[in-house]
């Protein structure tokens, strides 16, 4: 609870007035006509009166009225409809959205299920189903990107099957989960498997308890229609994706990389060509032809003779491919007010910009309702198959995923970064061929990179099943029972393997004498690798939070509203669930037979493991909620849960909340009826959730099996590295919330406006502590963090386009996080997080913290007076936070006719980040930065000199010793943290979409109902500060699971831009 | 069946999974000694690449960018600094071996093992860090932030502990032997009684140069007839090393596994990264020591066809930037360090325990003829590194080994000694101190860098090259005194820390050391 609940509203109803027997007896049912979902909640009155009811959960009402008169059907959020009533005794309608809709996702904080919009005591948000997909993501996740106040969306890197974190109001938990939970038809599931959703619809809430102390995403699947018909819609896109952000690169110069003797100029000291390297600090490009690597074969082979000059295509730009995306929906969906049934499939393949990357994804589910009198079934199956193919550069059960085993850098993006700016890389593309191949690569320490494309992979398959079935009783008007069961799981399968490569004698034996990659392999074999792993969870490959799970929710509801105006509903309920991830893996590097992939043709023992994790929980809930006249209403909550994660004695514990929502504009009759504001709320919450922020068996101690044993039948047991402790206690988040929502004008402009605060008491905290202690960390409760902020929603609906054919909305979100470390343990200031980053008390978090030069008081960089360079500093210095402080969205549409333009920009800032690819871009001096001085020596700009202890005095005579490899490469410049910080803000144009609505072109066909046709593009364009030549500030190289960003590395290649069209059928 | 999960909740056990289905969490003796064994001969063997740098045994290869660390000294209390942290986790191990072995009196060998490890691991801390936790380390529930105790208090406990330990086994008729979970002797207790009479020996003649008549000095003779390691009693570590993987581990020798071939015979990258240093051969050339060839493989001179046979020892000066030869010109790690993946590891030589007692016999500490344990020592580290072994060219950078016998390397080792020759004679070396410490300085090359680092920082000796370093970045004329304290402990334990002031790694000796010149 707390934080914020995205939700799709299912209300509820209560309120019956007694009908008269001089009217006629209307009922219907009123439903959405964007889905076809019953809308609960609706008002409907007889024009002229004073009396109205409202639609019960199933969208039903009945009412009575004159024949004659006008029932006007109103819903929050949808377009006011007046039927004239004629002889007919049932009236269905359907609700069209307004055009500034309260849609279908709505945000929420609330524990209870069953209120309707005005009585809930939080702030609310909505991005609806057409929003949330108009610009053809392929991850709902990105759909949501800079439409949600306080919803902080972070796609972590660019790969074909990408990380995404998505946190509600910023980071609370220290070291624990800030991750948002994820609910699909009132089923939780990881954020992981977000993807692998298919994103229609609308929805409903439940009660999440401690899983959702971060919030929750709650998305409600596409049911069938309300009108009986059968519909279908067959919908295809695709989408090309270009590399949009480069790091800024020097073309002047060629390669040497610190040679000595031959490669020096013996009277200037000045770096000669060497032709065999992969750092560029060599002479400039002067058009001449040179030798590139050694001959080919063998001493007496061809030479490869190359122009000394930039090639027209930068060999990084070459080498990444235009990525493409298609997929193709069909859906199927009948139904009417009772039973409806929906079926849908999809198949997306996507290809990105690194070549090979593939990821085919195939979705199949089918959802229904039936009503049997006072008893109803909801039911929904789905199946998602995702294969995806990857390249690997990354460390496997100790097996770096490239054959070279001694560089430093050798992934696949830092060898890119190795190609120097004369380069042809389209000559290299074959990694067995002539000149690719890893005998004759001309480059004497970096690889191929097409080696690791063609020969290092990573074949994943996930296949996941969501399923969930909910029986429902209503044997009287106030009471009514349900029990839904939902089972989800998925089985995760990745096979790992890189290719042996053979070294002849001659590549062994070193022509350059450079210490080639090839002279560290004197057997002439590095041998190929194969790993297997099979987990059991939820589809994904986290072994620690990737559970599968099943669980049963027994609610039990009383509604009825006394006294004619006190609304009150009573919900009362048990949740059990258990959760389990298993996981097994084998792996070895000992293949008998090259290119053979299979643990059981190896030579030796597998590596072989096993990891199991099993939780369980049992919750009680009541949530009693009280409104007068539907203009106040007070709601109260409780929940009790019993964890086996903890130990028995701290194993139970209960949370409360509160909340009040408040109408003036239905309260005060001054207000009622105000042509200005026709609509306000205010609201106000205060709430406390316990959560579990450890994995089970983390409360006694453990001992591992430590590297190498056994040796034969001798074993050995070391103590693991973390203290545990049986006392470990629930985290407590308190949250408080104040807001309110204004509607001006007839609804067209809209205002939200919210504030909160959130204090974590008892964190759960891997601390870490002196190895003196006998533990490196220990697993303790310990601090508090502060987390406040506020949020801003506005929308304007400028021009209607129903009255003026253009129509003209715009809107803005925007959001203020601070956080801050209140108190650690006793004794303790600051808390490492990883990655450089630190919890201080005091400070916002997590703070990135690192090298800085020494200094002067004024801080001005201090020299050598004999070398000219700086150096660094002991100790560390605080840069800033790592997470945006504010994010800013704005939106436009335009439309005309049957055109409609949306544009979505986003702005994220008062934070910095770590690059990471500062050091290998400097490292190999591809970095437009590393030529910035010509490579000749310079003052280091804005320098002091120290004269005497404490006295500086500027630098205007001491240059660097050597402006080329020297200060670049081996002064203390590179190995600073200081100079690749940055800023991390950015903006970003997010979406522009360009649709055409064809309804009309196909209004006479027989079969086609409608279609539509969209332009899109998502992340056309991106502005940084100066300070970041390097990389997208968004990117991380920490997974979605750690709280840690700000911190990217060469693990992420280059942002992309995307475009692309969509095409859309209703049959 | 959600019906069926209802009900079983009401279960009794429903939410009872604190049985952790991955990972133990109780441990036996035996398998606690063999681990803590084995990690503490890892330490010594492995993490101590640096000090073989700056005692000029090795230098970082000409093929890679400099290593600021090590050839600049641009060092920060994040360098090294596994040392620290390694060290405490073995200790832990240990400690719990001992709190294990202290309740049951049939477990006194294990705990007499126990004891005298520790004394082994918090030597090597006080000679790097002087002041560290010792008297509340380990105490994880009670004490967050351990006080830091003086280094000479600590070094005094040892002694006394190694006293009990010695004692205990003295006593020990009961006791069950460790049988082969005694990794170093097998479970021969008089192994472990001259093992701990050597540190305690050795913890003494540390002190001895400062403090001549430290207590740690005056107790030696107490425990003389114990007897201490020599070259038939030598603390070596073999669990049942072998040439293969045990899930995903290497089982090589820890020496081998970390500076040699990996299981599929090809170079480990501290292989290709630590050649010979120039400094190294000079010294061994003018003392005409043939263990220079079984340290080192011959490589080719600067120039020379690949194809030629490799004949020369070459290294690079320490810190060259401008004439720094690849590694095709300079010599790898040789086979005398480097014999076989199986090789035991050595955790306290029987040549550097004869060097201490000849250092103890000149300084009339023990009883015993200096000159012959100076001999023997010599010897014993001729035979250990098998001097005077073929070594063939076979191409292609590889080489075939033929080890020298025993006795062939004991004399080369007589001819050697019976040189007239500086601080290889006894006789013509008129500082009997200095030749036994140049001469231990040799023996100790590669398995034990930071003794020969220790014993320079307590004697001078050898005399190293000034600057150290001629990298024109080097920010320090002299090799690190001591170490920083690691960043981990600057993060954890800030309080305690501060009251050891600033430190100074070239300025701020351990408690036992002499002030650097220069």
């Amino acid at each position: 609870m707390k934080k914020k609940l995205l939700l799709i509203i299912c209300f509820s109803l209560i309120g019956f007035l007694q009908a008269f027997a001089q009217n006629s007896t209307i009922s219907g049912t009123v439903t959405s006509k964007e889905d076809g979902l019953p809308i609960p909640g609706a008002t409907v009155k007889v024009s002229g009166t004073s009396g109205g009811t409202q639609t019960n959960s199933a969208g039903k009402f009945t009412i009575s009225a004159p024949k004659g008169s006008t029932l006007i059907i109103s819903f929050v959020g949808t377009v006011t409809q007046r039927v004239v009533v004629g002889d007919q005794s049932t009236i269905n309608v359907a609700m069209v959205a307004s055009s500034n809709s309260l849609g279908e996702v709505v945000i929420t904080t609330s524990l209870g299920i069953r209120h309707s919009e005005k009585e809930l005591g939080y702030s609310t948000a909505k991005v609806t189903a057409k929003e949330l997909t108009e610009s053809n993501v392929t991850n709902i996740a990105n759909g949501l990107t800079a439409k949600v106040a306080g919803l902080g969306i972070y796609t972590l890197d660019n790969s074909v099957d990408p990380n995404v974190s998505i946190v509600l109001r910023g980071n609370r938990s220290l070291e624990g989960n800030n991750n948002a939970l994820i609910v699909v038809d009132g089923v939780p599931i990881p954020g992981g498997t977000l993807a692998s959703i298919n994103p229609k619809g609308a929805g409903s809430a439940a009660l999440y308890g401690s899983e959702a102390s971060n919030g929750a995403i709650l998305i409600t699947t596409k049911r069938g229609t309300g009108d009986n018909k059968p519909t279908v819609i067959y919908q295809n896109s695709f989408q090309f994706e270009k590399v949009a952000f480069y790091p800024k690169l020097q073309t002047q110069f060629g390669i040497y990389g610190g040679e000595a003797g031959k490669y020096l100029d013996p009277n200037t000291g000045f770096s000669k060509y060497v032709p065999y390297e992969n750092q560029e600090y060599g002479p400039a490009y002067d058009g001449s032809t040179v030798q590139l690597g050694a001959p080919i074969g063998s001493a007496d082979g061809p030479v490869q003779m190359v122009k000394y000059s930039p090639y027209p295509t930068s060999p990084i730009k070459a080498f990444f491919n235009t990525g493409f995306t298609e997929q193709n929906d069909i859906s199927f969906s009948q139904g009417d007010a009772k039973n409806s049934f929906f079926m849908s499939a999809q198949n997306a393949y996507r290809t990105t910009v690194v070549p090979d990357d593939k990821n085919i994804k195939n979705a199949f589910s089918v959802r229904g309702h039936r009503t049997y009198g006072i008893f109803s079934a909801d039911y929904s199956v789905g199946y998602t198959k995702t294969n995806i193919s990857t390249y690997n550069d990354i460390t496997t059960n100790g097996v770096i995923g490239s054959y070279v085993t001694t560089a430093a850098f050798n992934d696949l993006y830092s060898s890119i970064l190795q190609l120097p700016a004369f380069l042809d890389i389209k000559k290299y593309q074959d990694p067995d061929g002539f000149y690719g191949n890893p005998n004759d690569f001309y480059d004497a320490y970096a690889i191929n990179p097409y080696w690791v494309i063609k020969h290092s992979r990573r074949n994943e398959q996930k296949d996941v099943i969501l399923s969930q079935l909910k029986l429902k009783l209503e044997p009287t008007s106030w009471f009514d029972v349900s029990y839904q069961i939902s089972d989800n799981f998925g089985i995760f399968q990745e096979r790992d393997t890189k290719q042996e490569v053979d070294f002849t004698s001659y590549a062994i034996s070193d022509y350059f004498s450079a210490g080639n990659v090839a002279s560290g392999f004197p057997t002439g074999k590095s041998p190929g690798f194969v790993s297997d792993i099979y987990q059991y969870g939820d589809g994904s490959n986290n072994p620690v939070n990737g559970y599968s799970r099943i669980q049963g929710d027994a609610v039990l509801d009383f509604h009825h509203t006394f006294f004619k105006d006190f609304k009150t509903n009573l919900i009362l309920g048990n949740s059990i669930r258990q959760q389990n991830i298993k996981t097994q893996g084998t792996s070895s590097s000992n293949l008998l037979i090259k290119d053979f992939y299979n643990i059981n043709t190896i030579a030796g023992a597998p590596n072989a493991g096993e990891f199991e994790l099993v939780a369980r929980n049992v919750a009680y809930f009541g949530d009693l909620s009280i409104g007068y006249k539907g203009w106040i209403t007070l709601d109260a909550t409780v929940r009790n849960e019993s964890d086996s994660r903890l130990a028995k004695a701290q194993r139970n514990f209960t949370y409360p909340s509160a909340k009040l929502a408040f109408i003036p504009t239905d309260a005060i009759p001054a207000l009622k009826d105000n042509k200005i504001l026709n609509y306000a709320k205010l609201y106000a919450s205060a709430s406390q959730v316990g959560n579990i922020d450890i994995n089970p068996y983390q409360i006694f101690n453990i001992y591992a099996v430590p590297p190498g044993f056994p040796y034969g039948s001798l074993g050995g047991l070391v103590p693991n590295t973390q203290n545990y402790s049986p006392t470990l206690k629930p985290e407590l988040t308190r949250e408080i919330e104040f807001g309110t929502e204004l509607s001006f004008f007839d609804s067209r402009i809209g205002l939200n406006a919210t504030y909160y605060k959130q204090n974590v008491k008892n964190q759960t905290v891997p601390i870490s502590t002196s190895s003196t202690t006998g533990y490196t960390s220990s697993l303790l409760n310990i601090g508090e963090t502060e987390s406040k902020g506020f949020e801003l929603t506005l929308n304007a609906d400028i021009l209607t386009q129903a009255k003026n054919k253009f129509g003209l909305r715009i809107g803005a979100t925007f959001s203020d996080n601070d956080s801050k470390v209140i108190s650690l343990l006793p004794g303790v200031g600051q808390l490492s997080l990883g990655s450089g980053q630190f919890a201080v008390v005091g400070q916002p978090f997590p703070l990135l913290k690192g090298t800085d030069f020494v200094r002067d008081p004024q801080g001005r960089v201090v020299v050598s007076s004999t070398t000219g360079y700086p150096s660094t500093a002991p100790g560390l210095t605080t840069f800033g936070r790592t997470t945006p402080q504010y994010d800013m969205g704005v939106n436009l549409n335009l439309s005309y006719k049957f055109i409609s333009l949306a544009a979505i920009a986003e702005y994220r800032g008062g934070d910095v980040i770590f690059n990471g690819q500062g050091g290998a871009l400097t490292f190999t001096g591809a970095s437009a930065t590393s030529a910035s001085a010509g490579r000749e020596r310079f003052i280091y700009p804005n320098s002091v000199l120290q004269t005497s202890p404490g006295v500086y005095v500027p630098n205007n005579s001491v240059s660097v010793v050597n402006g080329n490899y020297g200060f670049w490469q081996t002064s203390a410049f590179s190995s600073t943290v200081a100079p690749f910080v940055s800023s991390g803000a950015f903006w970003k144009l997010r979406e522009v979409d360009l649709a055409f609505n064809l309804d009309k072109l196909v209004a006479k066909h027989k079969f086609i109902k409608g279609a539509s046709f969209a332009l899109t593009g998502r992340n056309l364009f991106i502005l940084t500060p100066k300070s970041n030549p390097y990389s997208d500030p968004e990117f991380s190289a920490n997974p979605a699971t750690s709280n840690l960003r700000g911190v990217n590395n060469t693990g992420q290649t280059p942002g992309t831009r995307v475009f692309g069209a969509n095409l859309k059928f209703t049959f | 069946m959600f019906f069926a999960l209802g009900i079983s909740s009401c279960k009794k056990n429903y939410l009872g999974l604190e049985t952790n289905p991955n990972n133990p969490s109780t441990t036996t003796p035996n398998l606690t000694l063999a681990a803590g064994l084995n990690n503490a001969t890892n330490i010594i063997n492995t993490v101590y690449s640096q000090d073989g740098v700056w005692m000029g045994y090795w230098t970082p290869s000409g093929n890679f960018v400099p290593i600021s660390t090590i050839q600049e000294f641009q060092i920060t209390n994040t360098s090294f600094s596994n040392v620290f942290n390694n060290l405490y986790s073995n200790l832990t191990n240990l400690n719990n071996l001992q709190t294990l072995a202290i309740k049951d009196p049939t477990l006194a060998n294990y705990q007499a093992i126990a004891m005298i490890m520790k004394a082994y691991d918090f030597q090597q801390l006080v000679d790097q860090f002087n002041d560290v936790p010792y008297s509340q380390a380990f105490q994880p529930s009670t004490i967050l932030f351990p006080v830091y105790d003086k280094g000479i208090d600590i070094y005094h406990d040892l002694g006394k502990q190694l006293d009990a330990a010695i004692a205990l086994i003295n006593k020990s008729g009961g006791a069950i032997s460790p049988g082969t979970a005694d990794i170093v002797f097998g479970g021969d207790m008089t192994g472990w009684k001259k093992f701990a009479n050597s540190i305690k020996l050795r913890l003494a003649i540390r002190v001895s140069t400062k403090f001549p008549a430290d207590p740690l000095v005056t107790d030696l003779a107490s425990t003389a007839n114990e007897g201490y390691l020599d070259e038939t009693t030598q603390a070596l570590t073999n669990p049942g090393y072998s040439n293969t993987l045990a899930n995903g581990s290497s089982q090589q020798s820890p020496f081998y596994q970390i500076y040699g071939l990996n299981t599929t015979n090809n170079p480990t990258p501290n292989n290709v990264l630590f050649r010979a240093n120039d400094f190294f051969i000079n010294t061994l050339n003018g003392f005409n020591d043939p263990r220079l060839k079984a340290v080192f493989y011959p490589t080719l001179p600067a120039g020379a066809d690949p194809a030629d046979v490799p004949t020369i020892i070459k290294g690079n000066v320490f810190g060259d930037t401008k004439t720094t030869l690849t590694n095709s010109n300079t010599s790898a790690i040789g086979p005398g360090l480097l014999q076989s993946p199986t090789q035991d590891a050595v955790l306290f030589s029987g040549s550097e325990s004869l060097f201490l007692q000849a250092e103890a016999a000149v300084d009339g500490f023990i009883t015993g003829n200096a000159q012959d344990l100076y001999q023997r020592a010599i010897t014993a580290s001729f035979v250990a590194l098998q001097a005077g072994s073929t070594v063939t060219y076979t191409g292609n950078g590889q080489f075939s080994y033929t080890p020298a016998a025993p006795a062939a390397s004991a004399a080369l080792a007589v001819t050697y000694y019976n040189q007239n020759v500086k601080n290889v004679g006894w006789n013509a070396s008129t500082d009997k101190k200095q030749a036994i410490i140049y001469q231990k300085w040799i023996s100790l090359i590669g398995y034990n860098n930071l003794e020969s680092h220790l014993e320079y920082e307590r004697t001078g000796f050898p005399v190293l090259p000034n600057p150290i370093s001629i990298d024109p970045a080097s920010v320090s004329d002299i090799i690190p005194i001591r170490q920083f304290y690691p960043l981990s402990e600057v993060n954890t334990n800030p309080d305690n820390l501060a009251k050891e002031g600033t430190i100074d790694i070239f300025k701020t000796p351990i408690f036992w050391a002499r002030t650097p010149t220069n």
